[in-house]
């Protein structure tokens, strides 16, 4: 079992809603695109920066809706 | 917590569903942000009839002692303060034990504790509640706390985000109430979007108060995808004149924020004002004091204006953190300067603030946060300031090697350093070392190397230079205390003394105590057993007031107190303080405390005349003597105590063995020479055991103190008596009766076996007649005297002049022979035994003896000399 996995992997993390500019300086390492009334944010995260952006996702209020590793 | 109506609404269902949960002993109110946890607990907790305890954990907490303290301080009032051994069971147990009244504990913001070791003690709290208490935890994600066993026996309640949620009336009822006039598709839809989410309702309220068509503002929010919160706070920041809303921005980065530090930040005058109108609207603006002078954002709300700070004034952002940073430590709040002056990219000067207010920090209970600010810095820059305090958490984990590492590289940039701060380095790394060296008991040529810090001006602000100016005293006066020399003693004393005063005057009450338990430690070199009891008892009761009475810091006191009654035979007594000193010594403080420790339990043995217990203990000291590479005093007392116990044993030969190992400088030291001469009488060599001790009786073998030259006399005693010399050994006998007289000691005559030596002198020989029979009678094991003198009626207070005569009750001295011995008249002692008979409620001699006993009105340390 891996418990460190040191390897940054591809993630698409869905949220609902769109996020407006300011919201999205939160996370400046991910790309954005809107999918219907959702936004998808991707990018490559080790398993610290993934946290990272779920933490900040929750202290936004944010609802998240997926994450996916691609 | 504020009785204001939280939501304008009266949610009843819900606070009843919480009166329900908060009948089980646990309470979590686990729901994301903005979700209303913190107003239902106001709601709650405001009606009448509850006692509640509130505690905010602050953001990011990462010191469980901090916690604990506010905790505490939440239930009950007291003396407290932060140390820098901070014992979180004993804590923990305190709480439990104010919460048996009956006390609802709330603690608010629970996914904000970051200390490992606050939430294992909280599980142990919750786990362990008494039967009236509850305790109700609010948190945004549910904290790991290992709760199943409350949860299996029915006492864990949980109310989620499901359940706080507003319902589609209650939407209705709180538009009603904020005067909001709307129809009732449009309330509808607002539900909708809002999803009964309670800060949504609560920023939707703001921005329609007031609003020309509000209609209008609905089907806008209803049909924008954005966020509920960005689009809410946006809308509801653009309803606010533009200064209001730079004030909210430039805040945002601030945990918490006062009137003074926003016009700081705004560079405008007028932000308390503001501040409060905010909070008057409901606007997510929370005063934290009941004068309100101090706010906060909610947490969502400064989140996503700190986005919108960095988003529209990039450049601004580290100015705002440096003139924040320059606030705070001005006015001494060294964390959030330090935080800010990280935030603003300035590391080196944020190492040099951590440098500077190490042992502030460290004495705030604030070492955990020190030490996570050093791991934040980014690997690979150097930043030699940080050694210092990296030096500092080694010594405090017991890594000392390490530390002694880390502080090679902060002495060395020592010269590196501007000559203003130059010297306050100095004095921090030659503090460290001084308590580096006395945990590894090296402290041969440290001291003199330390000198300087006793003299000395301190540049820059006076408190930070007196907290590092009272543990320079402290540390340095510790170690010459612990030297146990008589050349080192005047100066631990000056030392220590100037370092209680100080710490007293900055209002640091650990230094107060420890420098007052190292004093009381310190006493016994220069003053007598009765004043080391004294010093001992005022440190102890110093430190019982902070609850700290089995403290690590406290231990040298303790143990001092033990080894002194253990010395005037008071033993169950010196049993207790043994007892408690185990306790204060269960975290590793060093080697030479521990020896002690033991060096004293195998007395107590030996007192008892239990030589074989006190071998094992005296075995155990020995070896802790050897790891100790320049305590000789130490090390030489216990090899003493270990030979004479082999020899009493009747061990001789691992006596020899043991004495032939021993450098000429130890062996002809008055204590070893007495060790000799025990084992020369345990040989049937009683000439032989005169002639070792008699260097120590004609003054030319060094010793320590008295105790040595009365045992010295005692052992000739038993030499003269085995050779059948009556005279000489009665002899041998007073001098050692009049030795111990001023102290009253008894030990020596205990361990030594003087029983029969002291019977066969005749009591019109002595000058000492009444400590003879106390002796006597502690050697045949008087019944130890009553422990609850409260339960025996209340007796008038003896005076001086009848304590004394009342010493020789129990001697068979007639009144004539008292008188004589006291030079006082006969008729003078008259009085005096009538007045004692009548304020002890007896009518003769022995029931006085036996009632005096009871009120340990013979027991040595209880006596006025």
């Amino acid at each position: 079992m891996c418990l460190m996995d040191p390897m940054p992997a591809r993630y698409a993390i869905r949220i609902r809603g769109h996020l407006g500019a300011t919201v999205l300086t939160a996370f400046p390492a991910l790309e954005s695109r809107r999918r219907g009334a959702d936004t998808v944010l991707t990018g490559l995260l080790d398993r610290s920066a993934l946290y990272g952006v779920l933490a900040e996702i929750e202290a936004l209020g944010l609802e998240l809706i997926e994450v996916r590793r691609l | 917590m504020a009785p204001a109506a939280p939501w304008l609404i009266d949610r009843g269902d819900l606070v009843a569903a919480l009166d329900r949960a908060s009948t089980r002993q646990v309470t979590i109110i686990s729901a994301p942000a903005g979700s209303g946890k913190t107003s239902l607990l106001r709601a709650w907790a405001g009606r009448p009839g509850h006692r509640v305890a509130v505690v905010q954990v602050q953001r990011g907490q990462q010191d469980d002692q901090e916690f604990w303290l506010a905790v505490l301080d939440a239930i009950s009032q007291g003396p407290r303060a932060a140390t820098p051994d901070f014992n979180a069971k004993a804590t923990v147990d305190q709480v439990l034990s104010e919460l048996a009244g009956g006390v609802t504990l709330i603690i608010d913001d629970l996914h904000e504790l970051n200390s490992p070791e606050a939430l294992a003690q909280l599980t142990r709290l919750l786990t362990n509640l008494p039967p009236q208490a509850h305790a109700i935890l609010t948190m945004r994600h549910d904290v790991r706390l290992r709760l199943h066993q409350l949860r299996l026996a029915g006492e864990l309640a949980e109310i989620r985000a499901a359940d706080l949620r507003f319902s589609e009336r209650e939407t209705r009822d709180l538009l009603d109430a904020a005067g909001i006039t709307l129809s009732a598709s449009g309330a509808a839809l607002l539900h909708q979007r809002t999803e009964g989410w309670a800060a949504g309702l609560r920023l939707a309220a703001l921005s329609l108060a007031g609003h020309p068509d509000p209609e209008r503002f609905v089907a806008e929010f209803s049909g924008n995808d954005r966020t509920v919160a960005e689009y809410l706070i946006a809308e509801m920041l653009e309803r606010r004149p533009p200064d209001v809303q730079d004030l909210l921005v430039r805040t945002s980065l601030l945990d918490r924020v006062n009137g003074e530090l926003a016009d700081l930040l705004t560079g405008r005058p007028g932000s308390e004002g503001t501040l409060l109108e905010l909070e008057d609207a409901n606007a997510f603006v929370v005063s934290l004091d009941p004068e309100r002078t101090w706010f906060r954002y909610h947490h969502l709300f400064s989140d996503l204006l700190r986005l919108q700070l960095r988003a529209t004034l990039p450049e601004e952002v580290p100015v705002l953190h440096r003139r924040a940073a320059e606030w705070f430590i001005a006015h001494g709040q060294v964390v959030e300067a330090i935080r800010h002056t990280r935030e603003a990219g300035d590391w080196v000067d944020a190492a040099r603030l951590l440098a500077d207010h190490a042992f502030s920090l460290t004495l705030d209970g604030r070492a955990q946060t020190m030490q996570a600010l050093v791991r934040d810095f980014p690997k690979g820059a150097d930043h030699p300031e940080l050694a210092l305090v990296r030096a500092m958490g080694d010594l405090e984990q017991g890594r000392l090697d390490q530390a002694a590492a880390q502080l090679a590289l902060a002495e060395a940039h020592v010269q590196a350093t501007p000559p203003e701060r130059r010297r306050r380095l100095q004095v921090a790394v030659a503090s460290l070392t001084l308590s580096l060296a006395r945990r590894r008991g090296q402290l041969a040529g440290v001291i003199e190397q330390a000198g300087f810090l006793a003299s000395g001006q301190f540049d820059g602000d006076i408190a930070l230079g007196s907290d590092l100016r009272a543990v320079a005293l402290m540390n340095l006066g510790t170690a010459e205390a612990w030297t146990l020399g008589l050349p080192a003693a005047p100066d631990a004393e000056r030392h220590l003394r100037e370092g209680a005063a100080l710490a007293r005057q900055i209002g640091r009450p650990y230094l107060e105590v420890g420098c007052l338990a190292q004093l009381g430690f310190a006493s016994l070199v220069l003053q007598s057993f009765a004043e080391t009891q004294r010093r001992c008892r005022e440190a102890i009761a110093l430190a019982e007031r902070y609850g700290w009475g089995t403290e690590p810091v406290i231990a040298p006191a303790l143990i001092m107190l033990a080894a002194t009654l253990i010395w005037t035979g008071e033993f169950d007594e010196g049993e207790q303080w043994l007892q408690r000193t185990r306790q204060a010594l269960r975290t590793d403080t060093g080697p030479d405390i521990t020896l002690l420790l033991h060096q004293t339990a195998g007395l107590l043995h030996a007192g008892r005349g239990r030589h074989q217990e006190a071998l094992e203990e005296f075995g155990v000291a020995e070896h802790l003597g050897s790891q100790l590479e320049d305590s000789p005093a130490l090390a030489t007392r216990t090899t003493r105590w270990l030979l004479a116990t082999q020899a009493r044993l009747g061990m001789v030969g691992e006596a020899r063995a043991l004495l032939a190992t021993l450098d000429d400088e130890r062996a002809g030291s008055g204590e070893i020479r007495n060790a000799f001469a025990v084992i020369r009488l345990a040989e049937g060599e009683p000439a032989a055991a005169l002639a070792a001790v008699a260097e120590v009786l004609d003054g030319t073998a060094l010793v320590f103190g008295d105790v040595t030259v009365i045992e010295a006399h005692l052992l000739a005693g038993l030499a003269h008596h085995e050779l059948g010399n009556r005279r000489a050994a009665n002899q041998a006998a007073e001098q050692a009766l009049a030795l111990a007289e001023s102290d009253r000691l008894v030990l020596p005559f205990a361990i030594t076996g003087s029983r029969e030596l002291l019977e066969a002198l005749p009591r019109h020989e002595t000058a000492h007649a009444a400590l003879l029979t106390e002796i006597l009678d502690s050697l045949h094991g008087a019944p130890p005297p009553a422990k609850e003198s409260s339960s025996l009626p209340p007796t008038a207070e003896l005076s001086p002049g009848e304590l004394r005569v009342l010493r020789y009750l129990p001697t068979n001295l007639s009144r004539h022979e008292i008188a004589g011995q006291l030079y006082v008249s006969p008729n003078t002692i008259s009085t005096h035994l009538r007045n004692i008979y009548a304020k002890l409620q007896v009518r003769d001699r022995s029931s006085a003896v036996r009632r005096a006993r009871e009120l340990r009105l013979l027991a040595a340390g209880r006596r006025t000399k």
